[in-house]
């Protein structure tokens, strides 16, 4: 039989939840958007005994623009994220990723919180967010860490988060002129796909058309979400020109060979990756060249 | 069980509920409004969709506990005082945009959330709209038609009121 939840509370700040979780520990779940975890329960694959919703909680939904820095709240939804005015307009492939994500309905509720802390390796939002560099802000009763979301994130559906700590917010530095950030999602269908295969690439570009940093972040290509690490070494410090280009793709297929090597997903994911490479890739330029010629514009 | 307030159709209902009982069941087997459907039950279908806080969500992925202190609105709070139907479920009866019905509630509901919102929406807007129901009869066409007719019905509604207040002063 199913065990039963026995105790829900609605938090209604953030200093309710610390107290909650420092209470009951691992007895304790908490709920936001709730897409993923209500599936989880109906399925008997979860059952905590308190749950502790936050989606009501405003504090930490709040996505906060900074001189230098972007601060978004755990509990913001992907509708929030694809509606705001910055994400439109000055780093469009956040708003893209999240806008790729389920349906109105699934947007209006899962959070990007949500989507870090179960770590599923087709996440949505952990590629850009990855390639960003983001930190993730851990806030417990007792301490606030902060850590890189690479580091946060350690397996499939896996994380550093302790019991008695709170996802509070994701920060991350916003873009200079020469920098830019493309997404690009193998999905089946517009609507509610789950990624087979993402890619977010970040590029800083110099004059001479040399690439000086480059992160690129994968998803579902993997047992997580993660940071491509050998890629990126592989073009830093070079010149942008179709020949890099074709390294790359070839160096991305050898590297998705061996990773997915025995899984029936391999042998179309070879080649898919690729792809998805390039649109990631040429996204990332085109953004970088919309920041030029706005802060030429500007002056 | 614990004892819950919660806000549907601008009605008060205090009720014993389970703590991990789903907004879904709450509506239907609590409350008997039964006009919100249960599909799938896993946020793929849209049959089970409901406005909370005038936002269009599935209710079978929100907790009722959850929704405690939000307004709840469901397909049953759309007809008129005087008893006709919304302009968005006439245009549905007009278009043809109903076969089986089962999908409808969520449909006319994602559509009420957007033209609340945006009164003179474009195509891929309505499209995207409903992007999170689906309809094994129809083939959309028809629906999404419907909610382009609705939209201009209600637009023309809210001048004509615009009108008439102008009218009377």
């Amino acid at each position: 039989m199913r065990d039963l939840v026995q105790n829900v509370y609605q938090a209604k700040d953030t200093d309710s939840i610390l107290n909650l979780l420092d209470q009951y520990q691992d007895e304790a779940k908490i709920v936001a958007g709730g897409t993923d975890l209500i599936i989880q329960m109906r399925e008997g694959n979860v059952s905590p005994p308190v749950l502790i919703d936050i989606s009501s909680i405003l504090e930490i939904r709040e996505i906060k623009e900074e001189k230098n820095t972007i601060e978004l709240g755990s509990t913001a939804t992907f509708t929030d994220i694809e509606k705001h005015v910055f994400f439109n307009h000055s780093l469009s492939a956040i708003a893209k990723a999240a806008r790729s994500i389920g349906s109105p309905q699934i947007r209006n509720r899962a959070t990007v919180g949500g989507n870090i802390c179960n770590a599923s390796p087709a996440a949505d939002m952990l590629p850009p967010l990855l390639a960003m560099d983001a930190m993730v802000v851990l806030k417990s009763k007792q301490q606030t860490r902060v850590l890189p979301l690479s580091e946060f994130i350690t397996g499939k559906e896996e994380t550093l988060l302790k019991s008695n700590e709170l996802l509070e917010k994701i920060r991350f530095q916003k873009l200079n002129p020469n920098e830019g950030l493309g997404f690009s999602k193998l999905g089946v269908r517009n609507a509610l796909a789950i990624a087979r295969l993402s890619l977010a690439v970040y590029v800083e570009w110099d004059e001479n058309d040399m690439c000086q940093n480059v992160r690129i972040a994968s998803g579902a290509l993997g047992i997580k979400a993660q940071r491509e690490w050998d890629v990126e070494r592989f073009m830093k410090g070079k010149c942008l020109n179709n020949s890099l280009f074709a390294e790359v793709a070839a160096f991305l297929e050898e590297s998705t060979m061996k990773r997915l090597a025995g899984r029936s997903t391999m042998n179309f994911k070879r080649y898919a990756v690729q792809g998805v490479f390039k649109q990631a890739l040429d996204e990332a330029l085109e953004d970088m060249e919309r920041r030029m010629i706005y802060e030429k514009g500007s002056f | 069980m614990r004892k819950a307030v919660f806000n549907v159709n601008n009605k008060e209902y205090t009720v014993e509920i389970e703590e991990d009982l789903r907004l879904l069941d709450l509506i239907r087997n609590t409350l008997n409004l039964t006009g919100t459907k249960e599909g799938c039950g896993e946020g793929e279908c849209g049959a089970c969709s409901v406005l909370m806080d005038g936002e269009v969500v599935n209710s079978c992925l929100v907790l009722a506990f959850q929704a405690e202190g939000k307004k709840i609105e469901t397909i049953e709070n759309l007809d008129r005082e005087d008893g006709t139907l919304h302009p968005i479920q006439q245009a549905f009866l007009e278009e043809g945009a109903i076969q089986c019905g089962f999908c409808t509630p969520g449909m006319v509901l994602s559509a009420k959330a957007l033209l609340d919102k945006n009164p003179a929406p474009s195509k891929h807007d309505i499209r995207e709209s409903i992007s999170g129901n689906l309809c094994r009869c129809t083939g959309y066409n028809k629906i999404a038609e419907a909610i382009e007719k609705a939209a201009e019905t209600l637009e023309k509604e809210e001048s004509d009121s615009g009108t008439a207040r102008r009218g009377t002063k």
